[in-house]
C-alpha cells in the first residue's frame, strides 16, 4: 500500500467540500442555508486553489468572494428574507426537468474532462515553491517576468501583460458602483396624489 | 365741321346701338314686361335712333363733304388742258380727269346733257377705330371705309331696319304668349305648345343689323369677313327660328352649310390677297409708327396705283409672288425687273402668273359673294330659307343680308379683272333666268318672292358684271325697298291667311286694301313700270341703267350678246310672275271661302311701315333732275340716289378696259351706256318686256283668256323642269348629299364593324389578359406574400411562446442549446475524419 | 482508494469544476428566488475558475507550455467582475423587490412575448 500522498489527500478533502455543498445550495430551499452552504462551498474552492500553487487567487478568493461578495449577498438575503420568501418552494415538474438537463450538461463536461490524456496522466512534480503574488501584480502592471527568456516569438507575444484589461477592470468597477448605488438608491413613495400647496 | 372726323364717330355710333339692344335683350330680354314685350321697343328705339344717325350723317355731314370737293373739282375740269399732268394731281381732281374725258366724248357725240355724270369723285374717308392685333404684318383691325355708298347702304339699311322692327312688334305677336305651334307634331300625336319667343327674335334681328352694317361700314376684307359669318349665324339663328319643325331646322342647316362652300372660297380669296399684298384694308391708312406718320397704300391703291392713272395693273406684291421661283434664284426684285416681269406673258409666263393671282383672289372672293347673295349655282339655300318669319324674309333674305354679297362685288369692283367680271356677269345672267323661270310655278307666295329675290340678285350681279358699277348698286337700292315692301306685304297676307299657298287665296283686295294696293305699288316697283323717258317707279330707273350697260356690253362683245337678251327675257318673266302672284292673291274671286272669311286687314303698326315703304318703292329712284321741268333740281342741287353712286363710283372703273387671258374681252366706260344708242333701245326694250309680262299675266290670271292648266298641260315637261326647280335640289342631292351620306354609312358601317371590333377585340384580349393576371395576382403573388408574411407570423408567434420572460426557462434553453450543440459538434467531427 | 496515493491531474480539477458548474446552472434554472439564481452564478463563475486555475497550474501540469501566470489572471479578472455582477445585480433585485413587492422571478415576466 503506497503512502498517502497528501496532496491528493488535501485536494480530495476540499474538493469534497467543495461539491458537497455546491449540491448542498442546489438542494436546499432556504434561502439562509443557501447562502451559509455557498460560503463553505467558496471556501473550500479557495483550498483548491492553495492546492493548485495559486495562492494569490486562492487569497483574493477568500478576501474578495467569501468575504465580499457573499457578504453582500447574504445582506440581500437579509433584506429581502421576509416570511414567504425565505424559503420558495420550486415546482417538481421544474425540479425534475433540471436535473435532467444538469445531468446532460454534466455528463458532457466530465465526459471532455476525462477524455484527455494528458489531463488525466500525471507525473508527480517537484515541489518548486513559487510565490505568484509579485509576477502576477507585474503581470498587470505589463511586465511578465515568468516569460522573459521565451525563445518562441509567437509564444513571446504574452509579453504584453495585463495592463489594458487591468484598467478596463478598474473603469468597469466604478461604473458598477455608481450603477448599483443609483438602482439600489431608496424610492420616493408617492402616497396618494399630488401635495397641496394650498 | 370735319366730316372726316364726325363721319366715323356717327356711323359708329349707328352701328353700335343695335349691339347694345342686343347685349341688353340677351341679358334682360325675358324680364322685359311681360313675355318681354318691352324688348321689341328696345330694338325698335336702337333701330330707329341709328336710322335718324343714318340720315343726319348722309343729308347733313355727307352733303356737304361732297359739295366740298365739287367745286374745286369743276375748276379743275374747267381748267384741264390736253396735257393735264396726271401724276401731279390729287387723286378725285386725277379722277375727274379721266372721268370728264368720257363725259366730253359724250356730250359731244350725243348731246346728252347729264351733267351729274361726270361728278367728282369723293375721296373716301378710311381709318381704324381699334387694332385688334399685330402679327408681324398681319394687322387685324376695326376700321371704316365711308364713301357715298357706305352711308347710303347705312341709311337704306337702317331705314328697311326700322320698317320692318315696327312691322314685326305686329306680327310676331303671337309670341308674347305661349304658342301652339301646328305644324309640329309630337310623338304623343299632339301639336307643341311651348313658351313664346318674342324677346329672342328680336335680339336675333339686333345682332343682324350690327353685324350687317359692319359689314358696310368695314374698313378691311378680314373685318368683312368676320361681319359676314355674324351675319351667317344670324341668318341661321332665323332661319330656325321655328326650331321645332323640321322643315326650319333643316333650312338652317342648308342656309349654313350652302354659305360655307362660299366662304371656303372667301378664305382662299383672302389668302391669296393678303399673302401677296400683305394688307386687308380697302383704303389708304394713315397711322403713326415710331412717331412718323407712314401711309400704307390699301388695296384699291395697290390695284389702281395712281402712278398708273387707276388702271388695273397687277400689284408689285402679286408680281413678286408670281416671280417666286426668280426671286429664289437670286433675281432682285428691283422697281425696273417687276416692271420687265408683268410685262412677261410668253415664253416665263410670270406676268400672266401673277394676272392669275389676281383672277383667283377676285374669284374667290366673289364665291363668298357667289354663297351670301344665293348665286347660281349655291342659290338652293335662299328659298328654303323662307321657312323663317316673315320680317326675316323681308330684311335678311331680300333686302340686306343676301344684298351683302353684292355689295361686297361692289365694293371690290376695283380689283376685279375683266375675266373675273365676265364670270359675275355670266353667273348673274344664269342665276336671273333659272330664279325667275321657277317662280312662274311656284305657288307658295314668300317662295315666289324668294325667287324673285334670287333672280333680282341675279340682275345686279349681272351689271356689275358687264361694268354697271352704279347700276348693280343702283338696283341693289331699290330693290331694297320695293323687295322689303313686297315681303312684308306677303306676310301681311300670310298673317291674315295663315297659309303662304296662294292657290287658297284670291280676291283679298276687298279685304285687305291696304296690303293689297301697297303690294301694287311694289309689284309695280319691281317690274319697272314707268313711261319711257320721262318717270317711272324707282325699278323703272335701275332695270333700265341694268339693260343699257348689257346693251352696250353686247355693243362691244358681241359673242356675249346673250347676256342682254337674257335679261330683257328675265324682265318679261319678272313682269309676269310678279302679277300672277298679285291677282291671284288679291284678284278675282276667293277660291277658298274659309280663309277668305278669316282674312282680315293686319293692324296699323303692320301696314303703317307698307305704307312708308310703298312710298321709297315708288320714289327713291328718283333724281331731282328727272323733274327738271319743276325746277326741283334748282332748288336741291343734283340729288338722288344715282347721284350719290355716281360719287362713290371707284376710281379708275370708268377706264374701258379689256381682259388681258381673253383679250377679245373689251369692256366699255359705264357712261356709253348712257348714250342714247343704248339708253332708247334699252329703255324702250324695258317697257316693251315689262308690259308684255304684265299682258300675259293680266290674260292668264286674271281675264282668264289663257287657261293657266292649259298652258301647264301643253308644256308638261318644261312645267315639271320649273315646279322641280330645275331639279338642282334633286341633282345636288344625288350629286353631293347622297354620296356623302353613303360614304358616312360607309365609313359608320367600316368604324362598327371593323373599328369597333378591333376594339371590342382588343378589350376582350384586355380583359382575358386582365382577367388571367388577375388569377396571377390573386393566387400566385398574392399567395406568395400572403405565405411569406403567415410564415413570419407562424415563426413570430412559435418564438413567442418561447419568449416566456421566465428567467429560469431561458438558462433551460442555454443549457439545453449549449448540449445540443456539443452533439452536433461531436456528431459532425466524428463522421467526418 | 488509489485517489489518496496517486497525485492528482488537471482532470480532477476539471471534475470539481464541472461539478461547481453544473450545481450551479441546475441552481439558476430551478430557485425562484432571484438570490438563489444569484448564488448559482457564482457558483458557475467558480467553477469556471477552478478551471481557469487548473489549466495555469504548473504543480498539476508540470510540461505546462500553455497559459501558466494566464491562468491566474483570468481567474483574477473573474473575481473581480463576478464581484461586480453581485453589487449590480443586487442592486436590481432590491429594486425589483421594492417595485414588486417579490423576489420571485417567475413574476419578472413582463418580457414577455
Amino acid at each position: 500500500m503506497d503512502a498517502i500522498n497528501w496532496h491528493s489527500f488535501f485536494f480530495l478533502f476540499f474538493a469534497l467540500l467543495a461539491c458537497g455543498f455546491s449540491l448542498a445550495v442546489v438542494m436546499t430551499s432556504n434561502i439562509v442555508h443557501m447562502a451559509f452552504y455557498l460560503t463553505l462551498a467558496l471556501g473550500a474552492t479557495s483550498g483548491l486553489f492553495f492546492l493548485a500553487g495559486a495562492d494569490f487567487v486562492g487569497a483574493m478568493q477568500l478576501l474578495i468572494y467569501v468575504g465580499g461578495t457573499l457578504v453582500l449577498l447574504i445582506f440581500g438575503v437579509m433584506l429581502t428574507a421576509k416570511g414567504p420568501f425565505i424559503s420558495m418552494k420550486t415546482s417538481a415538474g421544474d425540479l425534475v426537468l433540471g436535473a435532467g438537463v444538469g445531468g446532460a450538461l454534466l455528463v458532457l463536461l466530465l465526459a471532455a474532462a476525462t477524455q484527455v490524456d494528458a489531463w488525466r496522466v500525471s507525473e508527480p512534480s517537484p515541489p518548486v515553491a513559487q510565490v505568484t503574488a509579485s509576477r502576477l501584480g507585474m503581470a498587470l502592471l505589463g511586465a511578465r517576468v515568468d516569460k522573459l527568456d521565451e525563445k518562441d516569438p509567437v509564444q513571446a507575444r504574452g509579453m504584453s501583460g495585463y495592463l489594458l484589461p487591468f484598467e478596463i477592470v478598474s473603469v468597469h468597477l466604478l461604473v458598477v458602483l455608481i450603477g448599483s448605488a443609483y438602482l439600489a438608491r431608496p424610492k420616493k413613495r408617492m402616497v396618494g396624489g399630488p401635495v397641496d400647496t394650498a | 365741321m370735319d366730316a372726316a372726323v364726325v363721319l366715323p364717330k356717327l356711323l359708329a355710333l349707328a352701328w353700335l346701338l343695335p349691339l347694345a339692344s342686343f347685349t341688353l335683350i340677351v341679358f334682360f330680354g325675358p324680364r322685359m314686361g311681360h313675355a318681354g314685350v318691352r324688348a321689341g321697343q328696345v330694338a325698335t328705339g336702337a333701330i330707329l335712333i341709328g336710322c335718324l344717325i343714318s340720315l343726319y350723317a348722309l343729308f347733313f355731314v355727307w352733303l356737304p363733304y361732297s359739295h366740298a370737293f365739287e367745286t374745286p373739282a369743276e375748276e379743275a375740269h374747267a381748267a384741264a388742258a390736253p396735257d393735264h399732268p396726271a401724276a401731279t394731281g390729287d387723286e378725285h381732281a386725277d379722277a375727274s380727269h379721266g372721268d370728264a374725258d368720257h363725259a366730253d366724248a359724250a356730250h359731244g357725240a350725243e348731246g346728252h346733257a347729264a351733267a351729274s355724270h361726270h361728278a367728282p369723285i369723293i375721296k373716301p374717308i378710311a381709318g381704324d377705330w381699334y387694332a385688334l392685333g399685330e402679327f408681324g404684318s398681319l394687322r387685324i383691325t376695326i376700321g371704316y371705309y365711308i364713301d357715298s355708298l357706305t352711308v347710303l347702304m347705312f341709311s337704306m339699311v337702317t331705314f328697311i331696319a326700322t320698317c320692318i322692327h315696327f312691322y314685326a312688334n305686329g306680327y310676331m305677336h303671337d309670341e308674347l304668349h305661349d304658342v301652339v305651334d301646328h305644324e309640329v307634331k309630337l310623338a304623343n300625336g299632339h301639336h307643341l305648345h311651348r313658351p313664346g319667343r318674342f324677346h329672342r327674335f328680336f335680339q336675333y334681328l339686333s345682332l343682324f343689323c350690327f353685324s350687317m352694317l359692319g359689314i358696310v361700314i368695314a374698313g378691311n376684307i378680314a373685318m368683312i369677313f368676320v361681319f359676314w359669318e355674324l351675319v351667317g349665324i344670324c341668318s341661321y339663328f332665323l332661319i330656325g327660328f321655328y326650331i321645332e319643325r323640321k322643315s326650319a331646322s333643316n333650312a338652317a342647316n342648308k342656309a349654313f352649310i350652302v354659305n360655307r362652300i362660299g366662304d371656303f372660297g372667301m378664305i382662299i380669296g383672302l389668302m391669296a390677297l393678303f399673302g401677296s399684298l400683305g394688307t386687308f384694308a380697302f383704303g389708304d391708312l394713315t397711322r403713326e409708327v415710331d412717331g412718323k406718320e407712314v401711309t400704307e397704300p390699301g388695296l384699291f391703291s395697290l390695284v389702281r396705283s395712281e402712278a398708273n392713272h387707276h388702271h388695273l395693273v397687277v400689284p408689285d406684291g402679286m408680281v413678286k409672288a408670281a416671280a417666286a421661283d426668280e426671286i429664289a434664284a437670286g433675281a432682285e426684285p428691283t422697281a425696273e425687273k417687276i416692271a420687265e416681269w408683268r410685262g412677261e406673258t410668253e415664253p416665263k409666263q410670270v406676268g400672266r402668273y401673277a394676272y392669275w393671282l389676281l383672277v383667283v383672289a377676285g374669284l374667290g372672293i366673289f364665291c363668298g359673294c357667289v354663297g351670301k347673295s344665293a348665286q347660281f349655282p349655291l342659290h338652293v339655300w335662299l328659298p328654303d330659307a323662307m321657312e323663317g318669319p316673315t320680317p326675316v324674309s323681308a330684311l335678311v333674305h331680300s333686302a340686306t343680308m343676301v344684298a351683302a354679297g353684292v355689295y361686297l362685288v361692289g365694293r371690290f369692283f376695283p380689283v376685279f379683272v375683266p375675266e373675273v367680271l365676265l364670270v359675275i356677269a355670266i353667273t348673274g345672267c344664269i342665276t336671273l333666268f333659272l330664279a325667275a323661270t321657277i317662280a312662274i310655278t311656284a305657288t307658295d307666295i314668300k317662295r315666289v318672292l324668294a325667287y324673285s329675290t334670287v333672280s333680282q340678285l341675279g340682275y345686279m350681279m349681272l351689271a356689275l358684271g358687264v361694268g354697271g358699277w352704279v347700276a348693280g348698286m343702283f338696283h341693289l337700292i331699290t330693290h331694297a325697298f320695293f323687295k322689303s315692301l313686297l315681303f312684308m306685304c306677303s306676310g301681311s297676307v300670310i298673317h291674315a291667311c295663315h297659309t303662304n299657298d296662294m292657290m287658297k287665296m284670291g280676291g283679298l283686295r276687298k279685304k285687305m286694301p291696304w296690303t293689297a294696293y301697297t303690294m301694287l305699288a311694289g309689284c309695280l316697283a319691281i317690274m319697272g313700270a314707268g313711261v319711257p323717258f320721262s318717270i317711272g317707279l324707282s325699278g323703272h330707273y335701275s332695270k333700265d341703267a341694268i339693260l343699257a350697260q348689257a346693251y352696250s356690253f353686247k355693243d362691244s362683245n358681241p359673242s356675249f350678246g346673250f347676256l342682254f337678251y337674257v335679261a330683257a327675257l328675265g324682265a318679261v318673266i319678272t313682269a309676269f310672275y310678279m302679277f300672277r302672284l298679285w291677282f291671284l292673291t288679291f284678284a278675282g274671286e276667293p277660291r277658298d271661302h274659309h280663309i277668305y272669311d278669316h282674312a282680315h286687314e293686319s293692324p296699323k303698326i303692320m301696314y303703317y311701315p307698307l305704307v312708308v315703304l310703298a312710298v321709297f318703292a315708288v320714289g327713291v329712284g328718283w333724281s331731282t333732275t328727272d323733274f327738271s321741268w319743276f325746277g326741283l333740281h334748282h332748288l336741291f342741287g343734283e340729288f338722288g340716289v344715282r347721284e350719290l353712286l355716281d360719287q362713290a363710283q371707284p376710281v379708275g372703273t370708268l377706264e374701258p378696259t379689256h381682259g388681258v387671258l381673253l383679250e377679245n374681252l373689251k369692256y366699255p366706260s359705264e357712261h356709253d351706256s348712257h348714250l342714247d344708242k343704248y339708253h332708247i333701245t334699252a329703255e324702250l326694250v324695258a317697257f316693251g318686256t315689262a308690259i308684255s309680262g304684265f299682258l300675259l299675266a293680266l290674260a292668264m290670271y286674271d281675264y282668264r283668256i289663257l287657261s293657266a292648266a292649259e298652258v301647264r298641260a301643253h308644256f308638261g315637261p318644261i312645267y315639271q323642269l320649273l315646279i322641280h326647280k330645275w331639279y338642282f335640289d334633286e341633282i345636288y342631292n344625288a350629286l353631293f348629299v347622297q354620296p356623302t351620306l353613303f360614304l358616312g354609312r360607309r365609313v359608320a358601317q367600316f368604324d362598327k364593324q371593323v373599328i369597333d371590333g378591333l376594339i371590342d377585340r382588343l378589350a376582350w384580349m384586355t380583359r382575358g389578359v386582365a382577367h388571367l393576371d388577375d388569377l396571377i395576382d390573386r393566387y400566385f403573388i398574392d399567395g406568395l406574400v400572403n405565405l411569406t408574411a403567415s410564415c413570419t407570423y407562424g415563426v413570430g408567434i412559435w418564438f413567442r411562446g418561447a419568449e416566456t420572460g421566465k428567467l429560469r426557462q431561458y438558462v433551460m434553453f442555454i443549457v439545453v442549446a449549449t448540449v445540443s450543440l456539443f452533439f452536433l459538434v461531436s456528431l459532425i467531427l466524428a463522421g467526418g475524419p | 482508494m488509489n485517489l489518496l496515493t496517486q497525485p492528482v491531474g488537471v482532470s480532477h480539477y476539471l471534475i470539481v469544476g464541472a461539478i461547481m458548474f453544473v450545481a450551479g446552472v441546475v441552481c439558476m434554472a430551478t430557485k425562484r428566488n432571484a438570490l438563489g439564481v444569484l448564488m448559482g452564478i457564482e457558483l458557475v463563475l467558480n467553477g469556471a475558475n477552478v478551471n481557469f486555475v487548473a489549466f495555469g497550474s504548473v504543480y498539476l501540469r508540470p510540461e505546462v507550455t500553455g497559459i501558466g501566470l494566464d491562468g491566474q489572471l483570468v481567474a483574477l479578472f473573474v473575481i473581480v467582475l463576478a464581484a461586480a455582477e453581485a453589487a449590480v445585480a443586487l442592486a436590481i433585485t432590491l429594486n425589483f423587490y421594492n417595485n414588486h413587492s417579490t423576489v420571485d422571478v417567475d413574476q419578472a415576466d413582463e418580457l414577455k412575448g
